[in-house]
């Protein structure tokens, strides 16, 4: 009997850990049915679009060449071949787990690969602000226990991350209270009226607006907290100055992926504000990002190696190029001749449409995304669907175990990686 | 499956401690990652000459920040330091090594290599959360040949505060410290800043060691104490671990005669001693208190200590203290820093740091850690650490020893230094030299014996294979820099400076008893507070494989309790 042909009924052994968002939520469990996978417990729309990409039949996927199936055998040697001819590849996407990650590495210093992860530019975000000024943050445990006022920065994460409230224990009698901080010309750019964002905040959040852009909101909020702000000057700033000065463990929120272009420069004046309310009372930073394995990607790169993504293995030595490596500019100028794309989540963007040769170990659904001559596709596991795993929450301290609803009969990015660097090894002797 | 092969080093100078031989040329015969003894009538089936070398029992590196949070955290930091000078730090020319940067914050696998390279078999982090578990194992999974283990962070943990403050059955209390050991699968347990880091989260700036925390209501002596006597119960080899109140304060030594004090004969390791022996005398109010240090010590059978040593030059401090590196972000040198409080239990602050030698504090520093070294008698209670990268990186070891054994050479370089401190410091007038004797074991005897490793960190029959085999040289330094020789379990992993082999470490956890009872009151908890599924906290011996990349895993035995 397959799974199709039994009863709905839960199928994880509890508990569950999401991997679809960095919150990593355990506290839910997965139905299985005609229909599919389905969540119990949360009506979380990012799980729920995450889930829907998968039924509990081992995945009938296989690899192609050229967009024409293949056994695995010679996808690998396909994907060695390009690899092997290659003078500077491209690790992109990266949306893969810790295991993944370490059996990356070795490939990646083996070809001299430039990696960066699908939404490098939010990563990079927080990494530059870090490396400029260091930051000082909290993680979710303790806003939910601690946190009496939760300023989120710019946007509502609960658009993107549909359980961040009650991650945060709003509405489950903690007693924070949340602001939702934008710019005015943010609201005015966007169609939205005031009272849809109050909505989309939802209820019970307070919205404080200040004319300008997001570097001018936040500019003006260090300076206020600060005490360098005279007279009326900074409108509703200033009465948050005021609560934030007053509130036990402020909690400045922020989403990475939802600031401008230089938003390192925000990040720095909200570290900024931390560090000056820090002085008579306590505050603290909380990152959200990282999706989709960058942040896991980044951090066992950077335990292996020493630096964070953005770093290859060049002739010279190990060169970190925040600015330089990005890989939507090295694609759009041709300064890589070959593309390694992974997306083992489903949830990634599709492989870039690129005129050089891609090697693409994904989801089974990105197969329609790898097509055409100069191509090659590996349908990998899912972590926390089909295989184990181990990602890092958004805070950064906790790594989640993830486990498997079931055998999906597919490698894992870590098997694929581990026989592609083999087989290089071996082409090279 | 027993091996074919005998390996005979032979003509060396053994020097191992745990079994009193000091110096004696003799042959050792290794088979199977073992020391053996050759029955009459057997033959060794390979040889190497080691005649004018020195042998020794791998080193153990006992307290050294290798990996986790904070350490990750501080490589983040700090990409500038990962350069040799204007250009990226070179590919590394062996093709058994991945490229990886050393410096004060390596990465695992430079962390791995430089270490072997040294003499060094094993090493462990002290400061692991129970949290970031799982993430520490990684690290030091990755962290190629070394075995390696780690302490897991208690006593700022707000449940355990919490326990205390409520004056909760001293049974619970053990018992969740057992659960917490077995859940993390740790080698032992610190405290750091009994009750700070979490006084930091309610706002109090200063704990010391009889003051209440602002919100529990409990005192670091309380915390220290309870900590020390639940170990004790549970049979724990290594004692509890203690980096205490008021680092880096001057006239905190205080605190640390306070918190010997607090113990009341239960054994405990004070950890990176030199940071916390800090007097108020003379006109800048900041002297030396190694020598009431070192009285204490040498007064205290149950206390032992290592002493995190500070060397010159740039370094980032990586530490689960946040309240003392909050307070001293002020002096972070590049003028950054990172700091957290992690979910109810911990908290980390990470500070890049110069010591400089012409600064009279850094100087005085100095001079205070060398002076301890020199003034506690018995060495089995001195553990050689320089807190890398805290005080200094772990590649500093030789020049250290050179110090240690050289009363010349370290004349030399204090007169180098801050010119009150080179006139003045009471390591001027102490003219003992350690001998190889003593220096293997600190570095290696003594702390396997604090750690309860009974097959490790000596050279007699049984003994796991680890080997130094360093060749004489009047420069100590030179000497322990290259050993000629390294072996891990039996396996050559390391020749004259050339990493030669890369077998993946193996990992030292303890598994004590417990009554399993406790675990309804932390589900209860957890599903209210916590911020992960109770049923996903505690790592299992599968996932710990995992995690340490296939590593074997080594449980050592907890001792028989009479309680």
């Amino acid at each position: 009997m397959s799974a199709l042909e039994s009863p709905p009924g839960p199928v994880a052994v509890a508990p569950w850990t999401c991997p679809f968002c960095p919150l990593l939520c355990d506290s839910f469990s997965v139905e299985a049915g005609a229909d599919g996978l389905t969540l119990v417990g949360s009506e979380c729309r990012r799980a729920r679009s995450g889930l829907s990409r998968f039924g509990m039949r081992p995945a009938s996927a296989q690899p192609q060449i050229d967009g024409v199936a293949c056994d695995q055998a010679a996808a690998i040697a396909a994907a060695v071949r390009m690899l092997a001819a290659s003078r500077q590849p491209l690790f992109g996407g990266l949306g893969t787990d810790v295991a993944g990650a370490r059996a990356l590495y070795p490939l990646a210093c083996r070809t001299g690969a430039i990696c960066d992860p699908a939404g490098g530019a939010a990563l990079l975000h927080g990494l530059r602000a870090l490396q400029d000024r260091g930051a000082f943050t909290t993680t979710l445990a303790e806003v939910r226990s601690r946190a009496d006022l939760i300023v989120c920065v710019g946007s509502v994460p609960n658009e993107r991350y549909p359980e961040f409230m009650r991650r945060c224990g709003i509405g489950e009698g903690a007693a924070a209270e949340v602001v939702l901080l934008q710019a005015a010309s943010a609201s005015k750019a966007s169609t939205a009226s005031t009272a849809s964002t109050a909505d989309a905040a939802g209820a019970g959040v307070d919205v404080v607006r200040f004319d300008g852009d997001l570097f001018d909101v936040v500019a003006m909020l260090a300076a206020c907290i600060a005490g360098r702000v005279v007279g009326d000057a900074a409108g509703a700033l200033g009465a948050l100055a005021e609560r934030l000065h007053a509130s036990r463990y402020a909690v400045l929120a922020y989403d990475a992926a939802q600031l401008p272009a230089q938003g390192a420069l925000i990040i720095e004046a909200l570290n900024r504000t931390v560090s000056t309310l820090n002085q008579r009372t306590r505050a603290a930073l909380l990152p959200l990002g990282g999706s989709d394995g960058a942040a896991t990607v980044n951090a066992v790169f950077t335990w292996l190696s020493g630096l964070p993504l953005r770093t290859r293995a060049a002739p010279a030595g190990l060169e970190h190029e925040p600015l330089r490596f990005d890989a939507t500019r090295l694609l759009a100028e041709h300064a890589v001749d070959v593309l390694l794309w992974i997306a083992s989540f489903g949830t990634e963007p599709a492989p870039p449409q690129v005129d050089i040769p891609r090697i693409v170990l994904g989801h089974p659904s990105f197969a329609a995304a790898v097509q055409g001559s100069g191509s090659v596709f590996i349908p990998v596991s899912t972590p926390g669907i089909g295989s184990a795993g181990h990602l890092f929450r958004t805070d950064g301290s906790v790594l989640m175990p993830l486990h498997a609803l079931h055998d999906d009969g597919l490698p894992t990015v870590a098997d694929v990686l581990r026989r592609l660097t083999h087989a290089l090894h071996g082409a090279a002797a | 499956m027993t091996s074919l092969t005998t390996l005979r080093l032979r003509g060396g100078r053994v020097i191992d401690p745990a079994n009193g031989v000091d110096g004696e040329q003799r042959d050792l015969f290794v088979r199977d990652g073992r020391i053996v003894t050759l029955a009459p009538g057997e033959a060794a089936t390979e040889e190497i000459d080691i005649g004018g070398c020195v042998v020794m029992a791998g080193g153990i590196d006992m307290h050294t920040h290798i990996g986790g949070g904070k350490v990750n955290l501080a490589r983040l930091l700090m990409p500038e330091l990962q350069r040799a000078g204007p250009n990226p730090i070179a590919l590394p020319g062996n093709p058994l090594e991945l490229a990886s940067c050393g410096g004060c914050t390596p990465g695992t696998l430079a962390t791995g290599y430089r270490y072997v390279e040294m003499g060094y078999t094993a090493a462990f982090e002290p400061a692991m959360m129970a949290c970031n578990a799982r993430h520490t194992h990684m690290e030091m999974g990755d962290t190629p040949i070394l075995d390696h283990g780690a302490y897991v962070m208690l006593g700022n943990d707000e449940l355990f505060l919490e326990m205390l403050s409520r004056g909760e059955d001293f049974q619970c209390i053990r018992d969740y410290v057992g659960w917490t050991i077995n859940a993390a699968k740790a080698m032992g347990v610190k405290v750091v800043n009994p009750g700070g880091i979490s006084a930091f989260k309610f706002n109090q700036r200063k704990l010391d060691v009889d003051e209440n925390h602002v919100h529990w209501q409990v005192t670091p002596r309380q915390v220290v104490h309870t900590l020390a006597k639940a170990l004790r119960e549970l049979g724990v080899p290594h004692p509890l671990h203690i980096h205490g109140s008021n680092l880096g304060v001057a006239g905190n030594i205080q605190s640390t005669l306070e918190t010997i004090a607090a113990l009341e004969g239960l054994p405990a390791h004070l950890t990176h001693v030199q940071f916390h022996a800090y007097g108020t005398e003379g006109p800048k109010k900041f002297s030396s208190a190694a020598l009431q240090l070192a009285e204490a010590v040498n007064a205290n059978p149950n206390v032992s200590i290592d002493v995190g040593q500070i060397m010159f030059g740039q370094t980032v401090t990586a530490s689960g203290d946040t309240m003392r590196q909050h307070a001293q972000s002020g002096l972070a040198s590049p003028r950054k820093w990172i700091g957290a409080d992690i979910e109810c239990e911990a908290g980390c602050g990470v500070v890049p740091f110069r010591y400089r030698d012409q600064n009279f504090v850094n100087a005085l520093q100095w001079a205070i850690g060398l002076e301890i070294f020199l003034l506690v008698n018995d060495p089995w209670r001195v553990v050689l650490t320089t807190d890398h990268p805290n005080g200094g990186p772990f590649t500093s070891y030789p020049h250290l020893i050179r110090l240690l054994m050289d009363r010349s050479f370290r004349a030399e370089q204090l007169a180098k230094l801050h010119p009150d401190v080179a006139a003045n410091a009471a390591l001027n007038s102490i003219a003992r030299e350690l001998s190889l004797y003593e220096i293997a074991i600190m570095t290696r005897a003594a702390p396997a014996r604090l750690l309860g490793l009974k097959d490790r960190g000596h050279l007699g029959a049984g003994a796991a294979a680890d080997i130094a085999v360093y060749r004489e040289d009047a420069d100590r330094e030179a000497m322990f820099t290259t050993p000629a020789y390294v072996f891990k379990d039996g396996a050559l992993v390391a020749r004259a400076g050339c990493i030669t082999a890369v077998p993946v470490g193996g990992t030292h956890f303890v598994a004590p008893d417990y009554d399993r009872g406790i675990e309804t009151m932390l589900r209860k908890r957890h599903a209210v507070q916590g911020g992960v599924n109770f049923d996903q906290l505690a790592i299992g011996h599968d996932e710990l494989c995992s995690c340490c990349n296939g590593g074997r895993l080594l449980p050592a035995a907890c001792f028989e309790t009479t309680s």
